[in-house]
């Protein structure tokens, strides 16, 4: 809608010359899932000037949006048959990691992280709660059902500045619908088990769940013709009443008490996200609209859901609506029945295997099952074309792991990592690299430096920053 | 913390004491514990708890002074919990007598957690976002409108087994951007924006008939589904009869939406077709497959003259070999006719006068004036009390923003202040405020906070003009009994029922929970070896590269991969179906309904000769003489085992995995919902157990078998001996909730006996032994656990005194729910709140954490 008004002059668009935000729009966002990838951009000159400069905020060298997203699978890996044989470039896939054969040259696989503060220590059980609070905050968390304390998640420390550029500052997203009732993992706060991104030790950022709804968040509801006014219409919407929902806020404010300051405060700082969202909307215009249907809801498969989700985040990532993600697969714990593959008992049940070879077996399946939806994602990325010519994924660093390495015993050492994705030529993949025992916090500085985070001295329980990747 | 520096209490401390001017000032509380209860706890606990022995983590002499083990607060919360269940001291060590058991205790309340039973502490509130179900419900008595929250919202996290807790109700920004969507759909759908429009009818796909309405189900998701359901599996022609009074143009807009009953990753492959038919004139003809919850909608137009109409459908299955496994139907939602479409026609819309009940005037002061008597009253109730002037001020300008702008209507205004009042936080949080009049630290909540307290407690929503009349005038405290009594009459206090039932016994989980039918009573056939290495066999071939077998080895593989298949074909002999899920739902809310309103006994939800089936249900259940759709009080044959909440289809099902039962779940739920001494969490690291089938080699081991071998290590044992004896008393029952004699061939064993000693045969025995012997535990659990609900707050020790009241009012009424009620609303915590800030210690009581932190030092 706005396309047009929007010139190449704009502050937000990318600084280098030769590709304005326009160019970007109408070129880069063509190809969307349901048609073919989008004929390869003709030569971009200039590039070579900015890939000397100085590293941009989630910017490739060559001028293309830099991704990251993290992607969590639940209740650890099976080791044996998760660990590649060999190492650095002579290795050769295990059983569970094989459906990335065809982006081998895409990954690395990450061994020897940790996360220390999902251990017992102190906090006994839990090791569910802590394996999924700690996997992108990596601090420890406050043992309490409903006083929660975490820390700000990776996601969204990299968000807060880089955030900014995009439509959405980062999206959060899950595979787990339902939720039951009662206490979650031993006196931990749900809150911890199903959330991996958190804004403030205090706010979880509360994943979607449903599809469409991810959808309509990006591009509006309605009919494809319908999408741009929809989206325009709700920011109109939104921005009549943020005057007075703040003055109302404000009334609030001053007969609160301490803790109700927090919860207000909550509200208060997702009315200014709104605000500066439409801000930014409009000054980024709308998204290149995807010339299809909107997905229809949570899918009755698992699978499909999954797939779906995983979908979704590629439009994201293609349009450039936002440039970090999160994806909760299912939470730590989770006891999802794999009946469609065979396995009918609960996931969560099945990990704790007493050594059952049957049990393992399952297990693995399990594992393998994950990995192949990873795979297919990664697959989707690697066939999408960016502004740059280059793929998706060349230009994206995403992690798929889990906070628990052997779901059986609660080990938090070791932890079954995979890093996708080129980061734009920062990352060497197509290797199995041993980093020792290292905090995972320290590749999440890594990461965020080359998304051009600065500042960024320590994270969580980090010692510095994890080289070789 | 160093050991070196732990002064044990004894000599050591009683020196320091002495030297040590400050702890003389020590309240009367520690002279007592030294003089009263120290004696007492060398005789009975030291052996276990001190001198070195530190079983469960507690050690009573390894504080710095009396006064520090007196501040550990947690600590003796513990035991005092301990103590009354009967569960410390062990049963086999010494006792102590009731006298001394009552002086322990009453130390405990008054030096520890020094409660006045006279102004006991009301605790803090954080103050309260609406969650999923209480703005759903609020939002259908604020305007009529049914808005489904729970596809749009998030679920609500939980702390305490409740969705209603104040601390972790949190407000993320995609949550406030999800509030301000919802508050313009619900007044787009709800407030008229022009005061005239084409004249709409709505005719209810209920109204279409001549069909078969295939089963209807409601409930089974959150009431959501309202049209005429259409089976994909049968054919059927339905129609209704519209009367055009004028003659014109109309608008047809046919609303239909597809219909699965959920069952986890089934697909049902069958398709229909449905033809749509105006006066004999076909509109719509296509084919469905299964698509859940997808809508469809169609616009037509048509001339009509005056008179009646024939709008019909017709449904024809088109697959008649798939199998029917999630229960398709075409829903018709409704047909909406619209016109005639001469603007000489419209009428005004529907509910304009229940917002705007006069002439929208012309001139701006009026309109202003106007705008102000609209938004006063509206804005009143969503902020459930009346509203200031400046917040009037600032609704009025924002309507008068739009509607000033050219092409906007005053109504449009209006509505969107609406909007704005509905994203605001004083209508999103329950904001509390004290009664100016009374001093001191605890204060009571105004009236009309007050209201909404009660109206949130027992009607999960606002109150309604009534109690907000009262609170205004300052009637309510003096009207509470009569309030109470005609809010739990009213049809609203479902939502308790269902709300409370539904989280305190997790009823709602039976709708969801994974069971895998095929497989739960594949565990009660005899146990086939040859099967099993079949099985195993298969999976081995199955394997192995497909190249790299033999060809005699790919011909067994196909063999043996045909029968498995041909098993897996037939349907089971029983399946855990939408309706079953549903049915077992209402089972146990309606026990709880029925105790409550007919004010009988509350542990009548422990044993009774009674229950709430249908014919389904009691089939499952294996009772006969039962017939029809309808749930109703049906008394039990004599000696049956059902009857309670505990031998429910919902609490056996919850507890179970998917394919066999839980004996340790089910466990863990009673002694957490039923005699609330939960046990502690397993520890992190769980010792891997020795496969139990090795010595058994022509069977598998039972669960019992396996159990046992995990009780005999000592770190298992001491909770497992409380779980899993009470679990495995449930053993027949499977985990889909029918009765069973053996599993794998082996008859079931429900004997065992409780850690406080009594033993019994089977279920019936014990069940009547907890009502018997434990409940004055099972009193305490329900009202903690309705406190916390009510509340909306986990409980701390401060609220010892309150439940302890609460419970002796429940014991004087012989157990009657609705003294549970009143003593509940009349407490301190749901009457009160406190005026000055409390500053909390972190919650995992400091003094537990020092503890374990010593314990992992080197």
């Amino acid at each position: 809608m706005k396309r047009n008004s929007t010139n190449s002059s704009s502050p937000a668009t990318p600084r280098h010359s030769g590709l304005s935000r326009r160019h970007f729009l109408l070129r880069g966002l063509g190809a969307c899932i349901a048609l073919p990838a989008f004929e390869s951009l003709s030569p971009l000159r200039g590039f070579a000037d900015s890939a000397a400069a100085a590293r941009k905020l989630a910017t490739t060298a060559t001028g293309a949006p830099l991704r990251t997203a993290f992607l969590y699978f639940p209740n650890g890996a099976i080791q044996p048959t998760w660990w590649p044989k060999g190492e650095i470039t002579d290795f050769e896939l295990s059983r569970t990691l094989q459906p990335l054969t065809s982006v081998r040259d895409h990954i690395q696989v990450l061994g020897g992280l940790d996360h220390a503060n999902a251990t017992a220590g102190p906090d006994g059980a839990g090791d569910h709660a802590r394996a999924n609070g700690t996997f992108l905050t990596g601090v420890r968390m406050r043992k309490s059902a409903t006083n929660v304390r975490a820390g700000v998640s990776i996601d969204q420390a990299i968000a807060r500045e880089v955030g900014h550029l995009t439509r959405l500052s980062s999206l959060e997203l899950t595979c787990d619908a339902g939720r039951n009732t009662g206490a979650c993992d031993s006196g931990y706060s749900c809150a911890y088990q199903y959330n991996v991104s958190w804004s403030s030790p205090t706010t979880p950022m509360t994943p979607e769940a449903n599809p469409r709804q991810v959808f309509e968040r990006l591009f509006g509801a309605g009919s494809a013709d319908e999408r741009a006014n929809e989206l325009k219409r709700r920011r109109a919407e939104q921005r009549s009443i943020l005057d007075f929902v703040m003055a109302d806020a404000r009334d609030l404010q001053h007969r609160l008490t301490a803790t109700d300051r927090d919860k207000l405060d909550q509200y208060l700082t997702g009315v200014r996200e709104l605000e500066t969202r439409i801000q930014r909307a409009e000054k980024l215009g709308d998204p290149r609209n995807p010339a299809q249907d909107a997905p229809p809801g949570i899918p009755p498969s698992y699978a499909e859901h999954v797939q779906l989700m995983l979908d979704t985040l590629v439009l994201a990532f293609q349009t450039d609506s936002t440039r970090v993600a999160t994806v909760l697969l299912a939470h730590d714990g989770s006891n999802r029945s794999f009946a469609e593959i065979g396995i009918p008992e609960g996931h969560h049940d099945l990990s704790h295997h007493r050594n059952n070879k049957e049990w393992i077996q399952k297990l693995s399946d399990i594992d393998l099952w994950y990995s192949k939806q990873f795979a297919r994602f990664l697959e989707r990325l690697r066939d999408t074309k960016d502004v740059d010519g280059k793929s998706l994924l060349d230009n994206s660093m995403i992690l798929y792991g889990s906070g628990n390495a052997d779901g059986n015993n609660h080990t938090h050492h070791n932890l079954p990592f995979v890093l996708a994705g080129g980061g734009g030529g920062t990352l060497s993949p197509g290797r199995f690299v041993k980093h020792g025992s290292k905090p995972a916090s320290n590749l999440f500085l890594s990461l965020s430096d080359r998304m051009g985070v600065q500042g960024l001295e320590s994270f969580g329980d980090s010692t510095g920053r994890l080289v070789n990747l | 913390m160093s050991s070196t520096r732990k002064l044990c209490l004894s000599l050591c401390a009683i020196c320091v004491a002495l030297v040590s001017p400050s702890l003389f000032a020590d309240t009367g509380g520690a002279a007592t514990f030294r003089r009263d209860i120290r004696p007492l706890l060398e005789t009975y606990c030291f052996d276990c708890h001190a001198d070195g022995a530190n079983k469960g983590n507690i050690a009573f002499d390894e504080f710095d002074s009396d006064q520090a083990a007196l501040e550990d607060r947690d600590l003796w919360l513990h035991v005092l919990k301990n103590l009354r269940a009967g569960l410390m001291p062990p049963r086999k060590k010494s006792q102590p007598s009731p006298e001394e058991k009552a002086r322990i205790e009453q130390w405990i309340k008054r030096a520890v957690f020094q409660s006045n039973p006279e102004n006991p502490d009301p605790g803090l509130v954080t103050i309260r976002r609406l969650n999923r179900t209480e703005y759903r419900n609020t939002i259908r008595d604020l305007l009529g409108v049914d808005f489904d929250t729970g596809s749009i919202f998030p679920p609500d996290d939980t702390g305490h087994g409740f969705d209603n807790i104040a601390d972790v109700l949190t407000l993320p920004p995609m949550l406030l951007e999800k509030y301000v969507f919802a508050a313009n759909q619900i007044i787009n759908q709800a407030v008229p924006t022009v005061p005239r429009v084409m004249r709409e009818q709505v005719i209810n796909g209920r109204q279409f008939r001549g069909g078969e309405d295939a089963p209807d189900d409601r409930n089974a998701r959150g009431n959501r589904r309202g049209g005429l359901q259409l089976s994909y599996y049968q054919p059927a022609a339905v129609s209704n009869t519209f009367r055009a009074d004028i003659a014109g143009r109309y608008q047809l807009a046919v609303a239909l939406m597809i219909n699965d009953r959920f069952v986890d990753n089934v697909h049902d492959y069958n398709k229909c077709r449905l033809i749509f038919r105006v006066d004999g004139r076909e509109l719509l003809n296509q084919e469905y497959t299964w698509q859940a919850g997808k809508p469809y909608n169609y616009n037509y137009e048509t001339d009509w003259a005056a008179g009646n109409h024939e709008l019909a459908f017709e449904l024809q299955p088109l697959t008649t070999n798939e199998p029917q496994t999630r229960t398709l139907s075409m829903q018709i939602t409704s047909v909406k006719v619209s016109g005639p479409t001469a603007k000489e026609h419209w009428v005004q819309p529907r509910d304009y006068a229940k917002f705007f009940p006069k002439k929208v005037p012309e001139e701006a002061k009026a309109r202003q004036a106007y705008a102000r008597d609209v938004l006063g009253p509206f804005a009143r109730r969503a902020y459930r009390r009346p509203v200031d002037d400046r917040t009037l001020d600032r609704l009025v300008k924002l309507a008068e923003s739009v509607y000033r702008q050219p092409g906007e209507t005053f109504e449009a205004g209006v509505a969107q202040a609406m909007v704005a009042v509905l994203a605001s936080p004083r209508f999103l949080f329950r904001e509390e405020r004290a009664e100016p009049t009374t001093g001191g630290p605890y204060a009571f909540v105004d009236e009309l906070s007050l209201g909404s307290r009660l109206s949130y407690f027992l009607w999960s929503s606002m109150p309604d003009e009534e109690l907000l009349q009262l609170a205004e005038k300052g009637d309510l405290r003096k009207n509470l009994s009569a309030q109470v009594a005609r809010m739990l009459k009213d049809e609203k206090s479902e939502a308790f029922v269902r709300n409370f039932v539904g989280q305190w016994l997790r009823a709602r989980d039976i709708e969801t929970v994974p069971i895998e039918a095929r497989f739960v009573l594949a565990r009660e056939e005899k146990f086939d070896a040859e099967r099993a290495r079949g099985r195993q066999r298969f999976n081995e071939l199955r394997d192995r590269p497909e190249d790299q077998l033999t060809p005699a080895e790919r011909e067994e593989l196909q063999r043996l991969r045909e029968t498995f298949r041909r098993s897996f074909r037939q349907q089971p002999r029983a399946e855990l179906t939408g309706e079953l899920r549903t049915d077992m739902r209402r089972e146990t809310e309606m026990t709880f309904d029925y105790v409550l309103r007919e004010d009988r006994s509350l542990l009548e939800l422990l044993d009774a000769d009674y229950s709430f089936l249908n014919e389904r249900l009691a089939k499952h259940y294996g009772i006969s003489d039962v017939s029809g759709n309808n749930l109703r009080l049906v008394k039990l044959p004599a000696n049956s085992p059902r009857g309670g909440v505990l031998t429910q289809g919902t609490m056996l099902g919850v507890t179970s995995n998917p394919t066999r039962t839980s004996p340790v779940k089910r466990g863990v739920f009673v002694l957490e919902n039923i005699l609330g001494t939960p046990p502690p969490p397993p520890p992190p690291d769980i010792p891997p157990l020795e496969d139990a089938a090795k010595e058994l080699t022509n069977r598998a081991p039972t669960l019992r078998e396996t159990l046992a071998v995990h009780r005999e290590k000592a770190l298992c044992a001491s909770c497992h001996n409380r779980m899993d004896p009470i679990g495995l008393a449930f053993e027949n029952f499977n985990a889909m909730g029918m009765w069973r004699e053996s599993e794998y061939g082996e008859v079931i064993d429900a004997t065992g006996s409780l850690v406080t000693g009594e033993s019994f045969n089977d279920i019936r025995d014990l069940k009547r032994t907890l009502v018997k012997n434990h409940y004055k535990d099972f009193y305490h659990t329900v009202t903690e656990k309705l406190l916390t609900y009510a509340l909306g707050r986990g409980l701390e020790y401060y609220d010892v005194e309150t439940c302890d009241q609460i419970v002796s009012k429940i014991e004087a009424a012989q157990g009657r729910p609705s003294a549970l009620i009143a003593g509940l609303v009349d407490s301190a915590p749901f009457q009160k709140m406190r005026t000055v800030e409390v500053k909390q210690p972190d919650k995992p009581a400091r003094s537990t954490q020092q503890r374990a932190d010593a314990r992992h030092k080197p």
